[in-house]
């Protein structure tokens, strides 16, 4: 084989091997077809390889179509949680058994389909809110007046303090937002499935899955919030308290029901120790009392409000005013996206590629 | 003559064989809670919710196999026939290292520790572990006939020791104590009449007896009271002194605290204007 390359790229080059021309012209012919097989069987091997794979994929369990595209990934965003379905759907049903029986019963398998149809199979940059409505519909469920807790920069502090439903019920304690919290998720156009690998993050694309979730759903619970409603701001964020710009301007505030709410009471929080950049009746909280005055709501402010403040502290008592830069675990753990490249066909791949080599081209030789 | 006894013979087997279908259909009553509904959505989804959010470490756990074993393990057998045998599997297949230092025992004081350990993450109490945290709030039982669980009731304790949630809870506590390592610690009730620390409570007669003294470095007792008290017990108190001499015993070092600082701040959130719940700080409203 290898002689007969080194034959043939001779005979190409018309290096002179004092042959005749037929002698040359039967080696061509016998030479070429050979070459041709060795690229032939590689190429064909190659493409077995590939379906083998695809097929396996298919009939594997976690089957999930190539999102990648030349090893990259498609989208800059973490992708969909793993096991979703199963999270979600435990989630639901501990909440109407455990956590709030009170809301009655609800299909949440129904509830999960009605999710899962407002993003799968579609261009996960062109999700709506409105897609989420059947899914809000039968998620829906009375919030307690009085209970209601919005809050800006201070998730996990929120989730402490509110105790799940037993003092304050935020939205991360609905069954709602049980469907969001702390997870992931996006479609992929023309494809049934969830995208593992890489979701759109909000720069890319704001029409994306989970942000026209939280808006539909912060919309939704502003609107069923009443009595004394709470408001629980960082007074150490970078950028305000008060975002001018988030979820809580833009789809909470213009969706307070007026004649159900009796006032609002807000808690600027300043991390232990942390900048006092923002507080009552400045900066930014000044921007949002304002804002809620001319529409005609009776406020009150409260600067570091004791009940939370000592939760807190919990964490920083060595301090004698509880002054250490506030060490909050990262709100989202890191997620396994599993690396769902064909790792074994490339490698099997690459020894025939590898032998044909040394079979049809030997350099040594 | 034959005619009627063979008309009476078939009646009987009739009426025989109807009244053993009932006894089979039949499902045992009892006092407590029945089964949770749609537990197996719920187990299932605590697992992955477990290995996926609060302890990635774990994410290699297989829950559809962990869910299986847990219902093998009750499934259409008599609830009052339980052993930890029954749970061995299991046990193998949930159970998870507790990193030294962090192990918080408790007794009479669930909502406080486990508001503790919400918010502070250096502690870890059995619930926070994946199998505590599956079976935590949740009731079951299985029952001879099917469709082998039973949802309507569950037998109390007090009705048969040997049924399915006081056999898991014993033998998840027994494992959690020997896994324990470290300086370990507990947060008891001294605001109930009964005594703070009581032999027949799980952590008096499994976890004490299951702590490994030559892994564990120290015992420290968080002793806790209610805000506005009452004060039934404190370090020096009858049952505290009793649960030293045991631990003593066993050779593990032990140290008490009356109203743990950071925990009693926690119990102060709830009633900030007392006068046990004063702050030094000169940012408070």
């Amino acid at each position: 084989m290898t002689q007969a390359f080194k034959l043939h790229r001779a005979l190409l080059q018309d290096r002179s091997l004092s042959l005749s021309p037929t002698e040359i012209g039967l080696i061509k012919r016998i030479t070429s077809p050979i070459l041709s097989l060795c690229l032939f069987f590689t190429l064909l091997f190659q493409q077995i390889v590939q379906s083998v794979e695809k097929v396996g994929l298919l009939f594997s369990k976690d089957y999930v179509k190539p999102t990648e595209i030349d090893g990259k990934k498609k989208w800059k965003g973490e992708g969909t949680t793993p096991n979703l379905e199963s999270i979600v759907i435990g989630r639901c049903y501990e909440y109407i058994r455990i956590v709030n029986p009170s809301i009655g019963e609800k299909n949440c398998t129904e509830i999960w389909e009605a999710f899962k149809k407002a993003f799968i199979n579609k261009d996960p940059c062109n999700i709506l809110p409105s897609d989420y409505e059947l899914f809000i519909n039968l998620a829906l469920h009375t919030i307690p007046p009085n209970k209601s807790l919005f809050w800006e920069n201070n998730h996990l502090l929120v989730t402490s303090y509110s105790d799940r439903t037993r003092r304050y019920m935020p939205l991360c304690d609905t069954l709602i937002g049980s469907f969001g919290d702390f997870l992931n998720w996006c479609g992929q156009a023309n494809d049934t499935g969830f995208n593992y690998d890489s979701c759109p993050n909000t720069e890319e694309c704001e029409n994306n899955a989970v942000e026209s979730f939280w808006k539909i759903a912060s919309i939704t619970y502003a609107k069923q919030s009443s009595g004394v409603i709470y408001v629980m701001l960082n007074g150490s964020a970078i950028g305000g308290a008060y975002p001018v710009k988030g979820f809580f301007a833009d789809y909470e505030v213009p969706n307070f029901q007026k004649d159900r709410i009796s006032r609002i009471e807000i808690w600027v929080m300043d991390d232990i120790g942390g900048p006092d950049l923002d507080s009552c009746g400045r900066g930014s909280v000044q921007i949002l009392e304002e804002r809620l005055k001319t529409m005609g709501y009776d406020i009150t402010c409260i600067d570091n409000y004791k009940s939370v403040l000592l939760l807190k502290c919990l964490d920083y008592l060595n301090h004698s005013d509880c002054s250490i830069v506030s060490s909050a675990p990262s709100t989202q753990r890191g997620l396994v996206s599993p690396h769902r490249g064909g790792s074994w066909s490339r490698l099997i791949y690459t020894i025939f590629v590898a032998f044909v080599f040394e079979i049809c081209f030997n350099p040594l030789n | 003559m034959v005619l009627i006894v063979t008309i009476v013979a078939v009646l009987a087997a009739v009426l025989l064989a109807n009244g053993t279908k009932e006894t089979s259909m039949q499902l045992l009553q009892w006092k407590g809670t029945g089964t949770t509904k749609n537990l197996q959505e719920v187990i299932l989804g605590r697992c992955y919710n477990y290995i996926t959010t609060v302890n990635p470490e774990l994410r290699d756990k297989d829950c559809q196999k962990i869910w299986e074993t847990m219902q093998k393990a009750f499934i259409y057998k008599n609830p009052c026939n339980i052993t930890t045998e029954d749970y061995q599997l299991l046990l193998d297949l949930a159970s998870h290292p507790i990193p030294c230092n962090k192990s918080l025992f408790w007794s009479k004081t669930n909502d406080l520790v486990h508001r503790y350990t919400k918010t502070n993450h250096s502690f870890l109490t059995l619930e926070d572990t994946l199998l505590g945290y599956m079976a935590d709030g949740v009731s079951w039982c299985g029952n001879p006939s099917s469709p082998g669980i039973n949802y309507e009731s569950c037998p109390k304790w007090s009705e048969c020791e040997s049924n399915p949630t006081s056999v898991y809870w014993k033998m998840a506590s027994k494992m959690f104590a020997e896994a324990a390592c470290g300086v370990v610690q507990v947060m008891l009730n001294g605001s109930i009449e009964a005594g703070a620390f009581r032999s027949n409570s799980i952590f008096g007669s499994v976890e004490i007896f299951n702590l490994d003294p030559d892994k564990v470095s120290a015992v420290q007792i968080w002793l806790m009271q209610n805000i506005g008290g009452p004060a039934s017990e404190s370090c020096t108190g009858h049952s505290i002194t009793r649960l030293k001499s045991i631990l003593e015993e066993r050779n593990l070092r032990v140290s008490c605290e009356d109203n743990y600082r950071p925990v009693q701040l926690l119990q102060c959130a709830s009633d900030p204007d007392h006068a046990d719940c004063r702050l030094c700080t000169n940012s408070v409203q």
